[in-house]
């Protein structure tokens, strides 16, 4: 049990990955460049589609994992590969030598205001989904207007599905997180009309269906086919969106309080980083690539290096948790095949 | 002098005097055939050019500064201005001197004019009455001694062309070939053949100093009439590939240039102009190095000299590939220096493509859109807008609908500057016209200039205000708008900030321009951004700016080139604005600012966000 | 001759009898035209939409569905500003598109 494991990233896969590897006996060692655990799931509200605080998962994991070492505030300076082992070089000075290293870098969230036609930066109205479950924690965020909110709009597929953005996956959580944020938007503001400006509507996991109904039924969120291409403000600095019905076949325009663009999931550069560092391959779409994406994702084609959640690609949060005690079980066989 | 031979005549000079008199032939009859096809318009525009005194000193001058002496090639690189110079002034000076020689030293010329000339030392001895040598034959052997120093560098050239700031050079077709060697050989054959001659007919430190060095071989009359028969063929081998190889260029640039003086601009894709340009090329290749599609290998075949070689081979489905592709960023044009205008040959050849459907837009109402614009005519009780105070129509183009931060901080600076202004395209308005031209449907162009310059008349402004270069260009090319001033939003910043409407707090930030082809080569617009940009921070400029400012790759003027293709092009302009290592990108078209945006590591602004974060209203 | 009524042809499509040889020569110049995912982002922010009802969304669907007539009807009032071509998600070359079914398509019916 004196094996090192390097777990790279302290998001919710790395923390679960941990909290299984701790539970099996080791101790494995968690880097995190940021000053908190919880990664993207720490800076969310509820999710989908049971409104599960996104907190209580947390830190519920934090707890788990704390036997860990845990650095925070530690990036990874280089990685050597020895003969049979990596030399992993922190910033804080400390190098590790291991023979397990497990990526949980995760995904970045696509830069909204690389769409310059949304106005991302540029108006007032218009945040995006991150945005809004930062004002859902805090409360916080000029751009929402507490008091004057008639009417919303959600634009789906902002940088996911789009080759104009080097991005041309789908990003699989946007649609249910739109329609997610739409009721509890709803929720805050009933009088409020919501639309989203969807291309194809992808409800395909557990409940997801239902969600979609319950939007649709009991809070009366409107949904229009077709992708916002244009927005404009008006003199009264409220925006315009511009985008076609294709329902219908007729353009449509709408004046908003509110825009939230549902920016998608990237490859973190710190993914492609790691990846650079430790010589593994990138795939096409730009996240890492595994050994086989059917049978076997959260292997690399490294000896020893192994991954788990959206370092692969877009995950939700159920997926990345399987995915990290998979691949905590993985890393134990592992080393039961080097003893 | 005394003639050496009482007919004046060996069978050697036919094949150069065949040669001669079939270039000068074919050279008459193409002129004839050229200047024939211009429309009836430019050819009377053509002949008053020529014989007003204006328009005459300044052809002699061009073909003397460009023909002779290649001075564009000179400001680009010394040794490949000297290599041009050095043939073509050398062999012109060749000829007059031995002409002069001729009718100082003989009379009764008769026939014997057209190859005495050339042949002089073969038939005429060398007398009292020629000074020894010390002037005309000295000045024919030091001619002789630059053209052969122009010749040898040119054979360096063929390997080394890096020596002469060209990473590339064009591939020679069979003829080019054919005629090259030729040319070299003119030259050293010349040397020899006077060589053998120099102690019947005299010479100077060249080919006397051979004739005595090597007198052993040069003394033997045996080998006299071989040198010379070489030398005659070498000369009828280049004049009769020269139609059909690139050295058409040579007749050709001296009536393309007087052509181009005359003002005359392309009308048909392979006529007049058109065919003047296309011979004109003279394969040099500066084109290549210039195309910003080059960065992908397989484009090198579609620049701009294969472009007129295809069109010389009347090769259709690769004309229309070559024309269909180009970005039409203009920067051929600017670097070639014979004055091919790639940029406006390829938008002829795409003019005369068939349609079977052709857009038409005669149902656009122009009065209900002026309507939409019409504030500075429904006010006139307005008493604030006196009459001094600008009226100015902002119209943003189809791009800046895309980029609306462009837009907004137009606006606000405007409003800063207190100038009163109203928007032309609110609500999407109609497209300027130079998409549909640089396609080239020029009819459905015209149209769309029709309809916007009514909307334009009807709106009561007196400046027409612009941020793309897209439709500055056409605006400024095709409208005829009296009474209203057309004026890109980098020129109106620099006015505003001259005047001290706008005051610019200037900080250590790092800019570099980018010239937007449509800006910079198409309307030669250059110092007023860069006026504005160093008044608001640090410029520092790319590796290549301003003429030969490399173009994003997102041109609209590409019709062929599909996204993924584009993507080096833009990170290859990127890497040369980097030069200066800037912490902002800056530039002043929509379409540039979007697609550096895509690939670049840091901000892409277009100059009015610059502006606008870093002025307050001045003084009114 | 008025019978009060008339005989309206149906309004359906047949397949079976759409005749697509056009669209596959359109289809061989342009392959991209069937990455066409129907967004409607080139629609949305098309100039000539206010005035020719112009949407290439459809016009791709409609010549898919033997509606030719339909489908020029529409591309009347392209201006071929590139609109379209910026906002593509699918990074198809719009403008050269419209070009072709310009040079496949005509009012003569050939």
């Amino acid at each position: 049990m004196k094996e090192n494991i390097v777990i790279i990233g302290g998001g919710i896969a790395g923390l679960e990955a941990a909290a299984q590897l701790l539970s099996l006996g080791y101790k494995p060692i968690i880097i995190e460049k940021s000053d908190h655990l919880g990664g993207h799931v720490a800076e969310w509200n509820c999710l989908f589609p049971d409104m599960t605080p996104a907190r209580d998962i947390v830190s519920s994991l934090a707890a788990r994992s704390a036997d860990a070492n845990i650095f925070l505030n530690t990036e990874i300076s280089f990685v050597n590969k020895l003969k049979d082992s990596y030399n992993i070089m922190l910033s804080n000075g400390i190098s590790i030598i291991t023979k397990i290293i497990l990526v949980t870098t995760g995904f970045s969230v696509f830069d909204a205001a690389k769409k310059e036609e949304y106005g991302y930066g540029v108006y007032d109205q218009v945040i995006t989904n991150r945005d809004l479950e930062h004002w859902f924690n805090t409360g916080e965020d000029k751009r929402v207007n507490d008091c004057g909110m008639n009417a919303v709009g959600f634009v789906h597929c902002v940088g996911s599905r789009d080759e104009k953005a080097r991005n041309p996956q789908c990003s699989k959580v946007c649609c249910i997180t739109a329609v997610k944020q739409a009721i509890e938007l709803k929720q805050k503001f009933p009088d409020a009309m919501v639309y989203c400006f969807y291309m194809d509507l992808r409800m395909f996991g557990k409940k997801y269906e239902d969600f979609y109904i319950s939007a649709q039924r009991d809070y009366g969120v409107r949904f229009i086919r077709g992708r916002v291409s244009e927005v404009s403000e008006n003199i009264d600095g409220r925006v315009i969106v511009k985008a076609e019905d294709t329902l219908s076949g007729k353009p449509v325009k709408v004046t908003l309080d509110l825009l939230v663009l549902m920016a998608g999931m990237v490859c973190s550069p710190d993914s492609t980083r790691v990846a650079n560092m430790a010589r593994l391959p990138v795939d096409s779409d730009g996240f890492l690539k595994s050994e086989d994406n059917v049978a076997d994702i959260i292997s690399s084609p490294k000896e020893g290096v192994f991954y788990a959640g959206a370092c692969t690609g877009p995950k939700t949060v159920p997926e990345t948790l399987a995915e990290a005690r998979a691949a905590a079980l993985k890393v134990h066989l592992y080393i039961k095949g080097l003893e | 002098m005394r003639e050496r031979f009482l007919t004046g005549y060996n069978d050697f000079v036919l094949p150069f005097v065949c040669g001669m008199i079939f270039v000068l032939a074919y050279c008459i009859i193409g002129m004839t055939r050229i200047i024939l096809q211009l429309p009836a318009q430019d050819r009377k525009r053509f002949f008053i050019s020529l014989v007003t005194p204006k328009t005459f000193f300044k052809n002699v001058k061009d073909i003397f500064l460009k023909c002779l002496i290649h001075v564009d090639l000179w400001k680009r690189n010394k040794l490949l201005g000297y290599m041009h110079s050095s043939i073509a002034f050398g062999w012109f000076m060749l000829i007059l001197v031995g002409h002069i020689e001729v009718f100082l030293y003989t009379s009764n010329l008769g026939a014997k004019a057209l190859y005495y000339p050339i042949f002089f030392r073969y038939f005429v001895a060398e007398t009292e009455s020629t000074m020894k040598g010390s002037l005309i034959f000295f000045l024919m052997d030091f001619f002789l001694l630059v053209v052969l120093s122009g010749i040898a560098l040119a054979i360096i050239k063929r390997v080394r062309s890096r020596l002469f700031g060209m990473r590339r050079t064009t591939n020679p077709s069979f003829l080019d070939l054919v005629g090259l060697y030729s040319l070299w050989a003119i030259f050293p054959l010349r040397l020899l053949a006077e060589s053998f001659t120099a102690d019947i007919s005299g010479g100077s430190f060249l080919t006397k100093s051979l004739n005595y060095v090597f007198t052993e071989f040069l003394s033997n009359h045996a080998n006299m009439l071989p040198a010379w028969w070489a030398y005659s063929c070498a000369l009828g081998i280049f004049f009769f590939v020269l139609p059909f190889s690139r050295y058409m260029h040579i007749p050709t640039e001296i009536l393309l240039i007087p052509l181009r003086n005359a003002g005359i601009r392309i009308v048909n894709a392979r006529k007049g102009l058109a065919k003047a340009q296309v011979y004109s090329c003279p394969s040099c290749g500066l084109c290549i190095d210039a195309c910003p599609m080059v960065v992908l290998k397989g484009n090198i075949r579609d620049t701009t000299v294969y472009l007129n070689r295809q069109i010389r081979r009347n090769n259709e489905a690769r004309i229309e590939e070559i024309s269909d592709k180009c970005l039409l960023c203009g920067k051929c044009t600017a670097v070639c220096p014979v004055g091919v205008e790639g940029d406006k040959l390829r938008i002829a050849q795409r003019s005369v493509r068939k349609y079977s459907y052709s857009p038409d837009y005669s149902n656009i109402s122009a009065e209900k859109e002026a309507m939409m614009c019409n504030k500075f005519v429904t006010a006139p009780n307005n008493e604030v807008s006196s009459a001094d105070n600008e009226k100015v129509l902002y119209f943003a183009g189809c791009m800046t609908a895309l980029t609306p931060v462009i837009r907004k901080t137009t606006e606000s600076v405007l409003e800063k500057a207190g100038v009163e202004y109203e928007i032309m395209d609110k609500d999407g308005g109609l497209c300027c016209g130079r998409p549909l031209l640089m396609a080239g449907r020029q009819d459905q162009a015209r149209q769309l200039v029709e309809k916007n310059t009514e909307i334009i008349m009807a709106s009561g402004a007196d400046t027409l205000l612009l941020s793309c270069p897209i439709c500055y260009r056409i605006f400024r090319e095709n409208y005829t708008l009296p009474g209203i001033e057309v004026i890109h939003h980098t020129e109106y910043f620099e006015r505003l900030v001259l005047s001290g409407r706008l005051r610019m707090r200037r900080d250590n930030t790092k800019y570099v321009y980018h010239d937007p082809c449509e800006l910079g080569r198409g309307c030669g617009v250059y110092e007023q951004p860069r006026n504005v940009i160093a008044s608001a921070g640090v410029l520092v400029e790319a590796a290549r700016n301003r003429k030969e400012s490399i173009c994003c790759g997102g041109s609209l003027g590409s019709l062929t080139l599909g996204f993924d293709k584009r993507k080096a092009m833009t990170e290859n302009a990127i890497s040369n604005l980097m030069a200066g290592s800037p912490d902002r990108i800056v530039t002043a078209c929509p379409l540039c600012m979007s697609t550096f945006s895509r690939y670049s590591d840091r901000p892409v602004e277009d100059i009015a966000q610059v502006v606008d974060r870093t002025s307050e209203a001045g003084k009114l | 001759m008025d019978f009060g009524f008339k005989l309206s042809p149906s309004s359906a499509i047949n397949l079976d009898k759409v005749d697509l040889s056009r669209f596959e020569k359109l289809h061989g110049i342009e392959p991209d035209i069937i990455k066409c995912m129907a967004c409607g982002s080139c629609t949305s922010s098309c100039p000539a939409n206010r005035f020719s009802g112009m949407s290439l969304r459809k016009v791709i669907l409609d010549l898919q569905r033997g509606r030719e007539k339909e489908a020029l009807g529409m591309l009347r009032n392209c201006m071929l500003c590139g609109k379209c071509t910026m906002v593509c998600p699918r990074g198809i070359n719009t403008r050269h598109l419209i070009l072709s079914i310009c040079r496949i398509y005509g009012e003569d019916g050939k």
